[in-house]
């Protein structure tokens, strides 16, 4: 428990922490002060308009829709025969939409927090992915590199304990600052919402959709906190989890994916990180794939996508993190401290 | 007396993709007993720091036996770490914190109570500069703070390594009155350095280690003695006849200088006796005694010749060192 107050402080007095969490800050500051800026609570008549348009907006949808299938039933009449509609009427079902136009998309400089909450949050999360990270990554590789490491051991001679309780303080303190930045974060947006925006349907779904997404934004937070801890270790230096990231970037995501296009390679987007963090956050994440419509009688509507879930994704980024981190530790266990 | 470092057959070998292999430490042996202040001495890249960092766990010796207070290392180590401070070259502090702070992070991951480290920080003389930032300190400061970190455990084996680099003459002299004073209070000292003069002043033994290797060991007036060559400083009127004369009487003498130096004598009455004998009377009769300077470069091979840059690998054992390695050391010597 010594140990890990030690480490809580040495943590929090790094100036690259307080730099961090100053950055956070100014970000969530600047954010809020020109969303505060540039919305205003809106009249009666600008929701009643809005909610009208709304309503034109669903019925035209509806009225396109029903055309289509009109269409498709020899029924459409001549004056409306030039108009495009897809030989699929499925892919213009109102009901098919994921989301149908509301009164916040007809009201411009009116914050809604229900329609403006997801994307906010993806921002913080991915500052908090990127804080976690280099925190990480630094909180280690410096105290390798200076020799605090060895200081440290020279007091507790159980390299496991002392590597652990650092893993332990470092993810503890992120997902400690994580939670109280996004609950903040969140409040000051909703209340912003309340007083001079719309706050929008926040019913059940939505709270139950944005937490999920609030959880797994978490989770992900402590994956990459956890991973620049290991690359850094394996790499005795904070350059050396940033330098295997950028290589990742360049190699994999970059170059490795121009070739596996080049050859036609099948669904590349599985053999890339990046598409499993986008499923596990978001949910699930679509990716195209030319050959599942090979064989499709033509005429027939083929959409040519598979899906990538949250649940496979989190497998992935959990092996390859708990995988790093097992090795970080194995290396550290034998390892020469000179 | 009981065995506070044991280390026998030592040996720890580097390996890197651009160096290739390095044997740092090749079958060496140690002993330090129970309120010794036991000089280390090797020249650079002889081993000492690599034997350090073993006995303290912090690389992994190929073979070997240690043991530290009784424990074997560094299996045990954390049984008796506790009762072991230990600096190790020079230790690099958080620079953003103040030495306050410093020593109370390691006091606190050491379970040591705080009130030890105005304690500590007054020892090493630093009481009025620990509320300022560690980055702000020159490198004798820091030097002493890493002393003051060594003390914190209250520790009964105090390791020091290089405990001199960085302070002026008055440090030194503080850090020499230090080691004495915790010696005479029952910690036992192990002191590498390269300052052999101080060596010299304040530890009752010392181990020479050169190329991994122990080359002596023993009391330090001992070591010192199996290279006295019973030579003699004699200043006289007429060196040259005294030269004679001397060698007459069957004594080794050559000039040197406008003195001469005579040899193989126990007993300098003699010098006196066989010229003044002869009408030469001896102005100044000197013992030559050997320092440890001497006898360090001697068994190192470090002296080298002063047009000749000394590379530092090619310190060593003279030719058949190993054969002729100086153990000196008699356990109960001091009982």
């Amino acid at each position: 428990m010594n140990l890990v107050r030690a480490e809580v402080e040495r943590l929090s007095a790094r100036r690259f922490v307080q730099l961090m969490v100053v950055l956070l800050v100014l970000a969530f500051g600047v954010t809020a002060a020109t969303t505060l800026a540039g919305s205003h609570k809106p009249s009666a008549e600008e929701l009643s308009s809005a909610r009208s348009q709304a309503a034109e907006a669903r019925q035209s949808m509806e009225n396109t829709f029903q055309q289509c299938l009109a269409r498709q039933n020899g029924a459409l009449p001549p004056t409306d025969s030039e108009q495009y509609f897809p030989s699929d009427c499925s892919e213009i079902d109102p009901t098919l939409r994921d989301r149908l136009p509301i009164a916040a998309d007809f009201l411009p400089g009116v914050f809604s927090f229900a329609q403006q909450a997801r994307p906010l949050l993806y921002f913080l999360i991915a500052f908090l992915v990127l804080f976690g990270f280099l925190v990480g990554a630094s909180y280690i590789g410096a105290d390798l590199n200076s020799g605090g490491v060895v200081n440290l051991l020279l007091w507790r001679p159980r390299r496991m304990t002392v590597l652990g309780a650092k893993l332990g303080t470092l993810l503890g303190a992120v997902l400690g600052l994580a939670v109280v930045a996004s609950v903040v974060y969140l409040a000051t947006f909703w209340v912003i919402g309340q007083t001079a925006g719309l706050g929008g349907p926040l019913g059940g779904d939505f709270w139950r959709s944005l937490g999920a997404v609030h959880g797994r934004g978490l989770v992900l937070v402590l994956l990459a906190s956890a991973l620049g801890f290991a690359i850094a270790t394996l790499g005795r230096h904070t350059s050396a989890a940033l330098g295997a990231v950028a290589a990742y970037a360049v190699v994999w995501e970059l170059g490795a994916r121009l070739v596996l296009e080049i050859v036609d390679a099948r669904r590349p987007d599985q053999l890339m990180l990046s598409s499993y963090i986008g499923a596990w956050l978001s949910g699930e994440a679509r990716f195209y794939d030319s050959r599942l419509c090979t064989g499709t009688e033509t005429g027939m509507y083929c959409e040519g996508f598979y899906s990538l879930t949250w649940a496979p994704s989190l497998v992935v980024l959990l092996v390859l993190t708990g995988a790093l981190t097992a090795a970080a530790f194995a290396v550290f266990r034998r390892r020469d401290l000179i | 007396m009981s065995a506070v470092i044991e280390i026998e057959g030592l040996r720890k070998t580097f390996h890197s993709l651009r160096n290739g292999r390095r044997v740092a430490v090749d079958g060496f042996d140690l002993l330090v007993e129970a309120g010794q202040i036991h000089g280390f001495l090797g020249p650079n890249g002889s081993g000492k720091t690599t034997t350090l960092r073993a006995l303290l766990g912090l690389v992994r010796a190929d073979s070997g036996r240690m043991s530290v207070l009784g424990e074997p290392s560094p299996q045990l180590l954390p049984r008796v770490a506790g009762r072991i401070g230990a600096i190790v070259e020079s230790p690099q502090f958080f620079g953003n914190f103040t030495g306050y702070r410093t020593l109370r992070l390691l006091a606190r991951a050491g379970g040591v109570p705080i009130a030890r480290v105005d304690e500590v920080l007054d020892t090493v003389g630093l009481r009025d500069r620990g509320d300022e930032r560690v980055k702000g300190y020159s490198l004798g400061m820091k030097q002493r703070l890493a002393v003051a970190s060594a003390l914190l455990k209250d520790p009964q084996l105090l390791i020091l390594d290089e405990p001199a680099n960085g302070l002026d003459p008055a440090g030194i002299r503080e850090m020499r009155d230090l080691m004495r004073s915790l010696a005479a209070a029952g910690v036992t000292v192990l002191v590498s350095s390269h300052i052999l003069g101080e060596i010299q002043l304040i530890c009752d033994h010392v181990t020479i280690i050169s190329r991994g290797r122990r080359v002596a060991t023993g009391r330090v007036d001992e070591v010192l003695a199996g290279y006295d060559r019973h030579e003699f400083l004699v200043r006289v009127a007429e060196p040259e006849r005294a030269v004679e004369l001397l060698h007459e009487a069957e004594l080794t003498a050559s000039v040197d200088g406008e003195a001469l130096v005579v040899g193989g004598v126990t007993d300098p009455t003699v010098i006196s006796r066989v010229l003044g004998e002869q009408g030469l009377w001896v102005g100044e009769l000197t013992p030559l005694r050997p320092d440890l300077e001497s006898v360090f470069l001697e068994l190192t091979g470090a002296g080298g010749h002063p047009s000749v840059p000394r590379q530092v690998d090619d310190s060593g054992p003279l030719p058949g060192a190993g054969d002729a390695e100086i153990d000196l050391d008699v356990r109960g010597v001091d009982a």
